[in-house]
């Protein structure tokens, strides 16, 4: 679509993640899991750029593989009498009565391996396609896409975030001071003559910043009248209960199903009003705000079209969503589409901007 | 000596509070509370929970922060948040040794319940921004840091001196339990699976057994898994850096909190203080 090298909106990566990621939870099939996987590390390779969370991911496709090792490893420790065909007839160790009476070990049946690798294969995508998200995502753009209702909470994590490199340097300095003086060489001591300095210089700075901020027209902005005040309390309650109310029904299945999804997205749509009445009261512009272009739209809209294709394969082929653990999985056109699309955001989306691509 | 309330919550703040945290609850218990209906459906985790939760946090720290925040409230909040998430990373290569709480709790005592809350939520939040660790844990390790924090800032305030250590010493185990167990139910169905009917494994979630069954299996599934390992390590090392380093800390949160929280100014919702 568009050459120039850009960083795309932070919140349109998180979205199509999500997507994909809601494609990934409904369904256990294996070929279906591993191509997705397959199309978020090709969309990861294409589009991250060379900042240092962007070399996250690989660490994200460790924790996938140690979620699926832990799983299947699980069933192996504690399967036992799981039915079908055994590969692996290991003792059974019966624990002591106080815990429930479990045995471990016991025959391992290919069955046992098989769910253990599909559902431990479903939950290593899921991470991995928040790793992907992650990497992609500049967390400091993100930071400032908060809605304005969380602005003071955004300012206080963006505070955090730029002041790490500072103890590095009081650090330093108190080490130093302290080198030059006698004092307590014991070990507990020592750590409280170096810990207390190194907090106390900490707020120093911090109320140093607060007063910069303070004539710089941060913090207190407590303009909203009474009943503003009131309608969004009002709302944010009632669309928690009505939340409340959704989860409940939903967990609980002999509930009217009336009370279950239709309460669960009002209740939501309720509350995030609230969270929008109460960012009414932040008059505040951005500085360069990220702008949502076609391009933004389009890695969206890749990403929502994956999850209603995910969402329709799990409803009208069960077979192909959830494939049984004693036959070899199959998969259907559709299912393959689905799990494909999200390449497509490659396509859609501007190359990033590196150190090679800036000149 | 008398702590300040640097968030102050309104009554409107503590229904909403009350309500998220209720919800939380169902979401974090949500094995507990599954009833199926006749016909055998398939039952899956829900993952739309990972979704609803940190709506549900925005929600709530929203109508918190919704009176405005003081400059300086806010540096305190982002710096002690700061060193809350460096804590995390440093002790977080040597197994069940987590600093985390130690400050958190501190904090919570100091400038009361409403800071502790929002300080769990943004510590968590922070360390992971920072070590890029957002997951699908995230939402729930943060609303449970929350709570470590809102209980800390609601201890009886009478207590002072070496019973206060005390006090906040024993607070630290008992959190860094619930903590734990809290961690555990929430992960327990993702990584052990949800038994079928007719394969039912020796842990797993039961959907079709009784709430009741389900917390014996899951009360076998933590003592075996983390209690006697990274519960126990976690308490340990919050209940040691209390006694060892809060005295000090302490006084050195409350120098800074005497700085940085005017209270008497003419909002009204300062005025909560005296009710309290």
């Amino acid at each position: 679509m568009s050459a120039l090298p850009r960083d795309l909106h932070p919140v349109a990566w998180w979205l199509w993640a999500i997507g994909l990621a809601t494609a990934a939870s409904l369904t256990t099939n294996p070929l279906v899991l591993l191509t997705i996987v397959g199309v978020v590390a090709v969309v990861v390779t294409a589009r991250r750029t060379d900042h240092p969370w962007a070399r996250s991911f690989r660490f994200y496709v460790w924790l996938g593989v140690a979620a699926v090792v832990l799983r299947v490893l699980w069933r192996v420790v504690l399967g036992g009498g799981y039915p079908g065909d055994v590969v692996l007839d290991l003792p059974e160790i019966p624990l002591p009565d106080f815990v429930l009476g479990v045995t471990l070990l016991g025959p391992v049946t290919q069955e046992a391996l098989v769910a253990g690798l599909y559902d431990g294969l479903r939950l290593a995508t899921l991470v991995i396609c928040v790793g992907a998200a992650n990497s992609l995502a500049n967390p400091k753009r993100l930071l400032r896409s908060l809605p304005p209702a969380l602005y003071e909470i955004g300012t206080a994590l963006v505070v955090a975030v730029t002041v790490l490199p500072q103890f590095t340097q009081s650090i330093q300095r108190v080490r130093a001071a302290q080198a030059l003086r006698a004092g307590d060489t014991g070990r507990v001591k020592r750590l409280r003559r170096f810990l207390v300095p190194v907090l106390e210089d900490t707020f120093d700075r911090s109320l140093a910043l607060a007063a910069g901020m303070d004539t710089r027209g941060y913090g207190r902005t407590g303009t909203a009248t009474p009943t503003e005040r009131r309608t969004t309390g009002a709302l944010v309650i009632a669309g928690l209960c009505g939340v409340a109310v959704g989860v409940y029904a939903l967990l609980d299945q002999t509930a009217p199903r009336l009370l279950a999804a239709p309460m669960l997205v009002l209740g939501t749509l309720v509350a995030v009003a609230g969270l929008v009445s109460a960012g009414r009261r932040v008059q505040r512009t951005r500085y360069r705000p990220d702008r949502w272009r076609p391009a933004e739209l389009a890695v969206v809209a890749v990403g929502l079209g994956v999850a209603v294709l995910g969402w329709w394969v799990s409803h009208h082929q069960l077979a192909i969503a959830y494939p049984s653990v004693s036959a070899a999985p199959e998969v259907s056109l559709t299912a393959l589409v689905a799990a494909l699309l999200g390449i497509a955001a490659v396509a859609v989306s501007p190359p990033p901007r590196t150190a090679g691509s800036v000149r | 000596m008398s702590d300040v309330r640097a968030i102050p919550l309104s009554p409107r703040s503590r229904v909403t509070l009350a309500v998220a945290s209720v919800l939380g609850l169902m979401m974090l218990c949500w094995p507990l509370l599954v009833r199926v209906g006749d016909e055998a459906a398939r039952i899956d985790p829900p993952f739309l929970f990972l979704l609803l939760l940190p709506v549900v946090i925005a929600v709530v720290v929203a109508e918190m922060s919704e009176g405005g925040m003081d400059a300086r409230v806010l540096a305190i909040l982002g710096v002690l948040s700061a060193v809350n998430a460096l804590m995390r990373v440093l002790s977080a290569g040597t197994a069940g040794v987590e600093l985390v709480f130690f400050l958190l709790i501190l904090s919570g005592r100091v400038f009361g319940a409403g800071f502790g809350f929002v300080l769990g939520v943004t510590s968590l939040f922070a360390s992971a921004l920072m070590t890029a660790g957002v997951g699908p844990w995230l939402p729930f390790q943060m609303l449970c840091a929350a709570w470590v924090g809102l209980g800390a800032g609601l201890l009886p305030r009478r207590v002072t001196g070496r019973w206060e250590i005390a006090m906040l010493a024993a607070y630290g185990v008992v959190a860094a339990y619930l903590f734990g167990a809290l961690m555990n139910l929430s992960g327990w169905p993702f990584l052990l699976g949800v038994s079928v009917p007719g394969a039912e494994g020796d842990l797993t979630f039961d959907p079709t057994a009784g709430p009741l069954h389900n917390l014996h299996t899951f009360a076998a599934y933590t003592l075996i898994t983390s209690t006697g390992s990274f519960d126990t390590g976690r308490a340990i090392t919050t209940a040691v850096a209390v006694v060892v380093l809060g005295p000090a800390v302490l006084t050195t949160l409350r120098r800074a909190s005497r700085r940085a929280v005017v209270v008497g100014v003419t909002d009204p919702m300062a005025t909560t203080d005296q009710a309290a």
